[in-house]
């Protein structure tokens, strides 16, 4: 009967070689942690890069690592720029929240041993590697040849999104332990849950745009060849640099939407870490789960409005405009959520608080530029490239960015064991917080006065002018920031470094993996799978030690908490 | 619940096991986190339901990939340069051949509930061939179009041709090894029953067969 063997990647006795056990294991744990290590070489590039664009756009005359050495410049520009965005939308932004700390979060929270399909789960991370290794080898390839890659490349990452969307979602429906009903679940859960079913959805898409665009250039088919769409087209609509229309389509449906898939996950994680602690219940955890399912459906409808300027139907900016405001409705739920959550609460403010609560900031404040673009009669004065950089890089990746440092100082305990340091992290916060206000802030403001639509050109050249200035702080800001990054890695290197077993439970949270041992033992629970008991944010008066976990069993609560 | 069920599965495994050594009697919760006990660890078998769920999953998955090909195919009708493909004879033929192979695979089914593994055998592999032959007939009839003149790169409507049925036969060739795969497994191993997983393959199949009447439908009523 006993004939099915989980293989090697259970058993910690059976110690397989290195490869085996780092570069090749399906566990669950392990894939987690690689996908961090990804993301954290990738943002370390990107962050460089980024200072490299930044100091072009300021001192266009300095000589810069790949922009002078080579001929043609506005290309390498543009090279440069495509790599920051692939490598931090792609390996940061989706692969951190997600891929990273669910790998590695999701079956310890929902009480499993493995995600539903490990091998399958090996097999996305390795796809998920080659794609990286093609979108930055396609970085030094000329440019014909380079797009080529770049198809190629975010072709296999979406295979490989795919793969763990569909693990992510079979986990959770079909692997919950005993008593993990869903009303049960954590948020992060929820949040990781919501999130595959959204990319289950959306990289089918964007395969099919990148396959259908590959096969126009190297076999040479006509999916999207534009000349004779546009003629079709309505003259008023059709951009004078004849817009490849179809393939923007496909793309701005995969990418509003991509928006969601980094940002959904980030909701979870601030929600999760904002109850532990304000020692406090989620506020209205119910609506913050509709919330959340709320934009996920919204997100992945909203992505016409990206298409107001390239011409589709005339009529349908309306109702895409009304949509993509409605994003707002969840937005305020959630926010609603957090602020009702830390009212009247007494907040540890770790290191990881401060960062969740520097995401509130960042959101409410990309958020709020977001209504100019969102709105279809704003956006001719607000649409310009800065604006827009302003508001995404604030709303999506620095916010984002914060999450993931929240989610890292939080579950380091559990992942490495030890701890990272308080004081030098809280320095790296406020370091950072203030510099990435300090680079985008102004960024809104440029775009609004320097590049606004509205303006006649003659004005606009005069203030571009008074815009140099503005242009050269936001430089010097990027590169202190960048800078003060070292200040997090040398943290972590530390951490790292000094890492020993801690308590299982250090922070007084109630989710299951918090109930093994720090660093969490290779098996997960060993060998009796936990039951699960209760919601997972019962904190405050009442219970013994001001929260109940949620495998404490009834008769094990204490009198004065029933 | 769907949760609820894996975890009796392991309590059983747990007891019959006389060399785990009374872990079947531990306390459900282990409260200063467990592990402890897992000198060996315990055998892990998640719910076979996770493959239903899976498939499930991945047909939808599949099929947006489908329909975002086919709103694009839409919208790039209206546009001049298109010249409609007309469908070979053969591809009507091969029709006929994937519905009778989904027929096939509900009669080898229906003999595995009855307990004739003989005749379950014989009705799958016919299904298996069934399928291959409809992938040699669409090749046959892509190489009539290419004798006819019309390539991938001819016109849109042409692309859009061949990526539609290409894409397909990519997907049900997926299929097919996936009968040949449920063939040739030996299932005295394995976490599932053979009817387990002839049910998984065939919502596969039954799914290839749907799609390729509805890209039929498209192409024939779309052109």
């Amino acid at each position: 009967m006993v004939t099915y063997d989980d293989g090697a990647h259970a058993s910690p006795s059976a110690s397989p070689s290195f490869v085996g056990r780092y570069l090749f294991s399906t566990h669950h744990k392990t894939i987690g942690l690689q996908y961090l290590w990804l993301a954290l070489v990738s943002v370390l590039v990107g962050m460089v890069l980024s200072t490299l664009l930044r100091m072009h756009a300021s001192w266009p005359d300095t000589a810069i690592p790949f922009l002078a050495s080579v001929q043609n410049a506005p290309e390498r520009y543009a090279a440069i720029r495509l790599l920051h965005g692939s490598l931090m939308v792609f390996f940061v932004l989706t692969a951190a929240p997600q891929l990273g700390f669910g790998n590695y979060l999701l079956p310890l929270q929902i009480g499993s041993r493995e995600m539903a399909f490990p091998r399958l789960n090996l097999l996305s991370f390795w796809m998920t590697v080659t794609s990286l290794a093609g979108m930055t080898a396609s970085f030094f390839r000329p440019l014909e040849t380079g797009i080529h890659w770049w198809l190629a490349s975010s072709s296999i990452f979406c295979l490989a999104a795919l793969f763990s969307a569909l693990n992510f979602t079979v986990t959770t429906i079909d692997l919950r332990a005993e008593g993990m009903t869903l009303p049960r679940l954590p948020i992060t859960v929820w949040a990781w849950f919501l999130n595959a079913i959204l990319s289950m959805l959306i990289f089918s898409v964007l395969l099919a745009g990148c396959a259908a665009l590959l096969s126009d250039r190297l076999l040479g088919s006509q999916f999207f060849s534009f000349a004779s769409f546009l003629a079709s087209q309505p003259l008023n609509l059709v951009q004078q640099d004849s817009l490849p229309v179809l393939w923007q389509r496909l793309f701005w449906y995969f990418a509003q939407a991509e928006v969601y898939v980094a940002m959904l996950p980030c909701f979870g994680i601030v929600t999760h870490l904002i109850a532990t602690y304000s020692r406090k219940p989620v506020w209205k955890e119910r609506v913050v789960v509709l919330a959340l399912c709320g934009v996920g459906l919204i997100g992945f409808c909203v992505w016409g409005y990206h298409m107001f300027a390239t011409g589709m139907n005339p009529y349908a900016p309306l109702v895409f405009s009304v949509l993509a405001s409605s994003l707002g409705l969840p937005a305020a739920f959630l926010l609603a959520s957090w602020l009702g959550t830390l009212w009247n609460a007494r907040p540890q403010l770790s290191t990881a608080m401060l960062f969740s609560i520097g995401f509130i900031s960042l959101f409410i404040a990309g958020g709020l530029s977001g209504i100019f673009l969102a709105r279809h009669d704003l956006r001719t004065a607000a649409v310009s490239e800065d604006f827009v950089i302003g508001h995404f890089h604030l709303v999506m990746g620095v916010a984002a960015t914060f999450a993931i440092l929240a989610a890292l100082f939080f579950w380091f305990p559990k992942m490495f064991g030890g701890r990272l340091n308080e004081p030098l992290g809280k320095l790296h916060f406020w370091v950072t917080f203030a510099g990435v206000y300090l680079i985008f802030m102004p960024m809104h403001w440029l775009g609004l006065l320097t590049q606004s639509r509205l303006l006649p050109d003659e004005q606009r050249a005069v203030l571009a002018a008074s815009g140099a200035s503005v242009r050269t702080l936001v430089t010097v800001a990027t590169i202190c920031t960048v800078g003060a990054q070292i200040l997090f890695v040398a943290n972590f290197l530390q951490a790292l470094l000094q890492r020993r077993s801690v308590e299982n439970d250090p922070w007084g949270a109630t989710t299951l993996e918090w109930s093994i041992a720090s660093p969490a033992p290779e098996n997960n629970f060993g060998s009796a799978l936990p039951i699960v008991y209760r919601g997972a944010y019962e904190f405050g008066e009442g219970h013994t030690n001001d929260f109940a976990p949620q495998h404490l069993a009834p008769e094990l609560l204490s009198p004065e908490g029933r | 619940m769907p949760g609820s069920t894996t975890t009796p599965d392991i309590e059983l495994i747990v007891e019959k096991k006389p060399s785990d050594g009374g872990v079947g009697n531990l306390p459900p919760v282990d409260q200063d986190g467990g592990g402890d006990d897992g000198k060996r660890p315990r055998r892990w078998k998640p719910s076979p339901k996770r493959y239903y769920t899976g498939m499930a999953l991945g047909i939808v998955s599949i099929l947006m990939f489908f329909m975002a090909l086919a709103s694009a195919f839409l919208v790039r009708r209206g546009s001049g340069d298109w010249i409609p493909v007309h469908i070979p004879t053969l591809m009507w033929f091969n029709t006929a051949v994937l519905v009778i192979s989904s027929a096939t695979l509900e009669m080898a089914r229906h003999r595995l509930s009855q307990g004739r593994l003989s005749a379950y055998r014989n009705l799958w592999l016919v299904t298996t061939a069934l399928g291959m032959l409809f992938l040699v007939g669409q090749i046959t009839a892509w190489r009539q179009l290419v004798g006819q003149g019309i390539y991938l790169a001819s016109n849109p409507a042409s692309s859009f041709f061949y990526i539609f049925t290409g894409a397909h036969a990519l997907h049900l060739f997926g299929g097919v090894a996936a009968l040949l795969f449920v063939a040739k497994r030996n299932f005295d191993q394995a976490q599932v029953s053979r009817s387990v997983a002839s049910e998984i393959a065939s919502y596969y199949w039954h799914f290839m067969d749907a799609l390729w009447l509805f890209l039929l439908a498209l192409l024939y009523l779309g052109k």
